[in-house]
């Protein structure tokens, strides 16, 4: 077993305590279930000396229902809990789904909602040992890469391609939703849609001493919401493609792709494609929209 | 319970179901794995390892990491350098690189230090100067006398990077094809895979001040590691004591020495404390010793009712850095081509390379799974090319009892007919082949495998296995032997043999196994040899045991039609007057003296035609037949395994719950093999997948419903008629779900792992040709 880096914890009670921590220890990393961030941590990706545990804040579990008649989820809320929820189940059955097809059951039991839309981008070049990435020369994600480092995936391109792979995030997309960031610089709330950079190394919008509160999802849209995760094995895999698709018989198909780069994308001119040649088009004009690069081994 | 008839007419009860005797610690958390293992104090050990594939060593400086508070001692090859390696024609490892590095995560330099984070910070702050060379990555560099040599101490002109060639050829292989009247030929390309064992390495060394050293370690070959700690510390072998504690698995992946073992011990030495050495997941990838990736071309004839005439094999490996069992694997690869079948004209010639990546060695079903997927789909292409059943086409080359190979291997007890038949009845192959409609199919493929090394890794008359037993007055039987359990059975199949004979249950058995310093040496857990080998060691030592106390209880009894069952000592014809067993052992004591005894096993003197034939002879086979019922996703490519049956010819289950469990195991591993575990690596050398999220071993969702048949042809040598179920039932899952494939989707899958993407590129390529014909009949 990897020894994880010596940190200290921080356990704020209220989200005000946890905006306060975040300002004044702007070297720390927010924790809710660990599940990404301790094994990045074993892998030296980080070493923050700090980390601001969010268990104790029992406001962030709570799901409530919104006067619109959508629903508010605390980003504390763990994926378990979120998958079983009969209001989740029956609004935004896409949602549940997704948080069943996140790593394991116990993995879904330990983590939250926030923590995936907050899921940092991965790709195989990355995700490994310091030894590992060491060997390797680093990469363009790398934080402590040498001077002359270059992305793996396309070494030609001056991007990172390190892959979204937040399984609930397609889904949200779809339905709406949008993201409460509290700092002490006050609340907003952003759309899921427009949560994610173009680049893996800069993949969230969300400042730094900005914490991920709650997803607020409006009334679900007509039609029906599904979800699709690609994956070399059953269980527990990180994507090698994401899908939510949505069907509105008013207003035609719309597809998100998530997992081929990046951010996720929400396909264009599929309504059209629709009316012209049914599903088989809106499956070909969505393929010309994606350009997968493997960042998988 | 089933009884096996021995010569003299009275029955053994051998072959009781039922879980293993350690098999509850295991579940419960009792039991002590080497990690488990503490002692007052204790340093840690952590290693530098090489970021270079290929690099000379031009200075270490370790001076910062000595300095470290809390660090009490740094090792560099300069404090091992006696060469060493498992196989004595290849002494070419080191506890920690001399002078050359040879793959990226090679082991440069070790720490022993207070706590492991200590010890991996002292590590990391040893300065190594290399200067990088080219490496060697492939099987064209490897055969190319311009490259480098990794081993260059031998450099001749016109060397190259292969460690072992070997060519042999039987019959006449011209005239077997001149006499075919269809010859295919092709090319296949099996990957190399590794172990995954649960436990990773670990070892726990503890010096003496009289300066003895107590070594544990999570091994399967104690005696082989006694042998090389003493030789590369320089010690004397009685001062090495080896224990093996519960392993959590080896699959052959803990058949070597490894650096961890050795540095461990020349810590502890150094710093006269016990040192712990433990390998994390990712270096367990590079400590590695697993498969060999192959490439291999075959060009076999057959006449046109089926009869196999001729075959042309070749076959080139690339074995990593370093040559492990490398030199028995090239020699395997062609001993074990031919068997289940009758060929009396063929040839192989096989290359053992080295290449600057971790070494690869013996992994379950070692140099035969290659060799046997390229034969099994050749065999179902011919079947395909002549019109004839696949099943129909194994059986009528199948080989016959107590008959001798073309390659003069000595076969003994043979039920392949029967494990056929069985699966092809259970599977409904028959009636399901070409029939299942698109996409889905099913495959058939046979193997066979030893049942240990005739000949032992270091030459010697001795004994490859010895047991010894005591019975105590409680009625208590102890069993003392040197063979390791890695989670396997061997030592229940120990208490198995020997409450058998003695009539009592396995858990009245004391099982002792694994402690050089207590136990009679066992050569190891490999090849498949422990039942077949130490098995019949145990026979030897409880029939003695048996007669001793069976005289006893006849004369108590006044009679000698004795019996000795359910724990009772009684005469066959007075059932009601019957002793306990304990009592009659009290008795044996009385007139006999302390009650031990010792059993060993030789193999016998097989002659052979062929003198160089040393390596693959075994005293007996295994056989398995397995089918396989696949689904292929035309649109990604994925491929599921639903379901496999498995017939397998152990010979006789000594516990039909643990051949069981042998051989979903087997499945289960050959079905990672074929859907998707690689040891792949970039093109600098570097491994693209240490870890068990990346390298990608079956979950539950991916393991097939398995169906399990036990066939039993009661081999005349092995301990009560028993044979090998460990690694043997692997060899047919590969092939089968290949063929099962074509089946499904008409397209032959040549290389594995049967990836999705390799899928889909080959259902694109079937479709093109298609239409390409379509075309020109068009035209």
């Amino acid at each position: 077993m990897l020894p994880l880096p010596t940190f200290s914890v921080l356990s704020p009670r209220s989200v005000a305590d946890a905006v306060g921590m975040l300002t004044d220890h702007p070297e720390a990393r927010l924790i809710a279930g660990g599940t990404d961030l301790l094994p990045s941590m074993k892998y030296g990706l980080f070493s923050p000396p700090a980390l601001i545990r969010l268990g104790g804040v029992a406001a962030l579990q709570d799901i409530t229902t919104t006067e619109e008649g959508g629903l508010r989820i605390g980003s504390g809320a763990t994926l378990r809990a979120v998958g079983r929820d009969p209001r989740v189940q029956r609004l935004y059955p896409a949602l549940a789904a997704a948080t069943r097809t996140v790593a394991t059951s116990t993995i879904q039991a330990m983590g939250t909602l926030g923590g995936n839309l907050m899921l940092d981008t991965r790709c195989a070049w990355y995700n490994q040992s310091s030894f590992w990435r060491g060997a390797l020369g680093g990469c363009l994600k790398c934080h402590s890469g040498p001077e002359g480092a270059i992305c793996h995936v396309a070494p030609k391109g001056k991007g990172c391609y390190a892959a979204h792979s937040a399984d609930t995030a397609p889904g949200l997309l779809l339905y709406g939703a949008e993201v409460e960031l509290v700092s002490s610089r006050g609340a907003r709330q952003v759309a899921v849609s427009a949560l994610y950079g173009e680049d893996g190394r800069d993949w969230i919008r969300r400042a730094p001493d900005e914490l991920l509160t709650a997803v607020i999802l409006p009334p679900p849209p007509p039609g029906a919401v599904v979800h699709r995760k690609l994956r070399a094995r059953a269980s527990i895999d990180y994507p090698l493609l994401l899908t939510a698709a949505a069907f509105d018989p008013e207003g035609g198909p719309r597809v998100v792709v998530s997992a081929v780069g990046p951010r996720p994308i929400l396909l264009s001119g599929l309504a059209e494609a629709f009316r012209d040649g049914g599903v088989e088009a809106v499956a070909e004009a969505g393929y010309k929209q994606v350009s997968p690069l493997s960042t998988h081994v | 319970m089933s009884e096996h008839e021995k010569p003299s007419g009275e029955p053994v009860p051998v072959g009781r179901r039922g879980g293993k005797i350690d098999g509850l610690p295991k579940i419960t958390g009792a039991a002590r794995f080497t990690d488990d293992l503490t002692l007052p104090g204790m340093l840690h050990g952590a290693f530098l390892r090489s970021p270079h594939a290929h690099a000379r060593i031009l200075s270490i400086d370790v001076s910062a990491a000595a300095a470290l508070p809390g660090v009490y001692a740094v090792l560099t090859g300069a404090d091992l350098p006696t060469p060493y390696g498992v196989i004595p024609v290849a002494q070419d490892e080191h506890a920690l690189a001399v002078g050359k590095v040879l793959f990226i995560g090679d082991e440069v330099a070790a720490v022993a230090a207070v706590d492991q984070e200590t010890a991996r910070r002292a590590a990391a702050l040893i300065r190594v100067e290399y200067e990088p060379l080219e490496g060697v990555f492939t099987i064209e560099d490897a055969l190319n006398p311009d490259k480098p040599l990794l081993h260059d101490e031998r450099r001749r002109k016109g060397d190259t990077n292969v460690l072992r060639r070997v060519f042999q050829k039987y019959g006449d292989p011209e005239a077997g094809f001149a006499e075919a009247d269809v010859i295919l030929e092709s090319s296949y390309d099996y990957p190399g895979s590794t172990h995954v064992p649960l436990e990773t390495q670990v070892a726990l060394a503890q010096p003496h001040p009289d300066g003895k050293l107590t070594l544990w370690s999570s091994t399967q070959i104690p005696h082989y590691l006694h042998r090389i700690v003493a030789k590369v510390l320089g010690m004397r072998e009685q001062d090495v004591r080896v224990i093996k504690p519960d392993v959590g698995a080896g699959y052959g992946g803990k058949s070597d020495p490894f650096a961890n073992e050795l540095c461990a011990a020349a810590l502890a030495r150094k710093t006269g404390r016990p040192v712990k050495f433990i390998l994390d997941r990712e270096e367990v990838f590079y400590a590695h010793r697993g498969r060999h990736p192959t490439r291999m071309t075959l060009k076999m004839g057959v006449t046109k009712d089926g009869r196999i005439t001729a075959a042309d094999f070749k076959a080139w490996a690339a074995g990593g850095a370093y040559a492990s069992y490398g030199v028995v694997t090239a020699y395997y690869f062609g001993v074990f081509l031919p068997l289940p079948y009758k060929l009396d004209h063929w040839q192989f010639e096989s290359h053992r390379c080295y290449t600057n990546h971790p070494p690869c060695g013996p992994k379950r079903g070692h140099g035969a799974i290659q060799p046997r997927f390229a034969l099994e789909l050749h065999l179902d292409k011919l079947a395909h090319a002549i019109g004839m059943s696949p099943e129909a086409l194994r059986l009528k080359n199948t080989v016959e009892p107590d008959t001798e190979t073309s390659n003069g291997l000595r076969i003994t007890s043979v039920a392949l007919k029967e494990c056929v038949d069985k699966v092809v009845a259970a599977s409904g192959y028959l009636e399901k082949r070409g029939k299942l409609g698109p996409n889905r199919g099913i495959g058939l493929a046979t193997s066979a495998y030893m049942c240990g090394a005739l000949h032992p890794i270091v030459q010697s008359e001795m004994p490859q296995s010895a047991v010894q037993i005591c019975a105590d007055r409680s009625g208590r039987v102890s069993i003392l032997s040197g063979t390791a359990d890695i989670g396997q059975g061997s030592n229940h199949m120990l208490a198995a043999i020997v409450a058998g004979r003695l009539g009592i249950p396995e858990t009245d058995c004391v099982v002792l196994e694994s402690d050089t310093g207590l136990t009679p040496v066992d050569l190891g857990s490999y090849s498949s040899r422990v039942t077949f080998f130490a098995g019949n060691a145990a026979k030897m030592a409880a029939e003695q045991l048996y007669a001793v106390i069976r005289a006893a209880a006849a004369e108590k009894l006044g009679g000698d039609d004795v019996v000795m069952a359910g724990g009772k000592v009684f005469r066959a014809s007075a059932p009601e007057k019957a002793l306990e067993f304990a009592d009659a052992v009290q008795l044996a004591e009385e007139r006999h003296g302390t009650l031990g005894f010792v059993g060993h096993y030789k193999p016998p003197k097989i002659g052979s035609r062929f003198r160089r034939q040393s390596v693959g002879p075994s005293p007996a086979y295994s056989f398995t037949a397995q089918v396989a019922e696949v689904v292929v996703d035309p649109e990604t490519g994925f491929v599921t395994v639903e379901r496999i049956w498995a017939a397998h010819d152990c010979g006789k289950a000594l516990n039909p719950t643990i051949v069981e469990g042998q051989i979903e195991g087997c499945v289960y591993m050959g079905v990672g093999e074929a859907l998707g575990e690689e040891q792949s690596y970039t093109k600098t050398g570097l491994h693209r997948a240490p870890s068990i999220l990346e390298y990608k071993i079956p979950t539950v969702f991916e393991t097939p419903e398995i169906t399990t048949i036990i066939v039993e042809s009661n081999d005349k040598e092995g301990p009560y008629g028993a044979k090998e179920a460990g690694e043997g039932p692997q060899l047919s899952t590969v092939p089968a779900i290949a063929n099962a494939i074509f089946d499904a989707c008409g397209v032959w899958m040549n290389e594995a792992p049967f990836t999705p993407d390799r899928v889909l590129k080959a259902i694109e390529r079937r479709d093109r040709e298609a239409r390409r014909a379509a075309a020109e009949e068009g035209a």
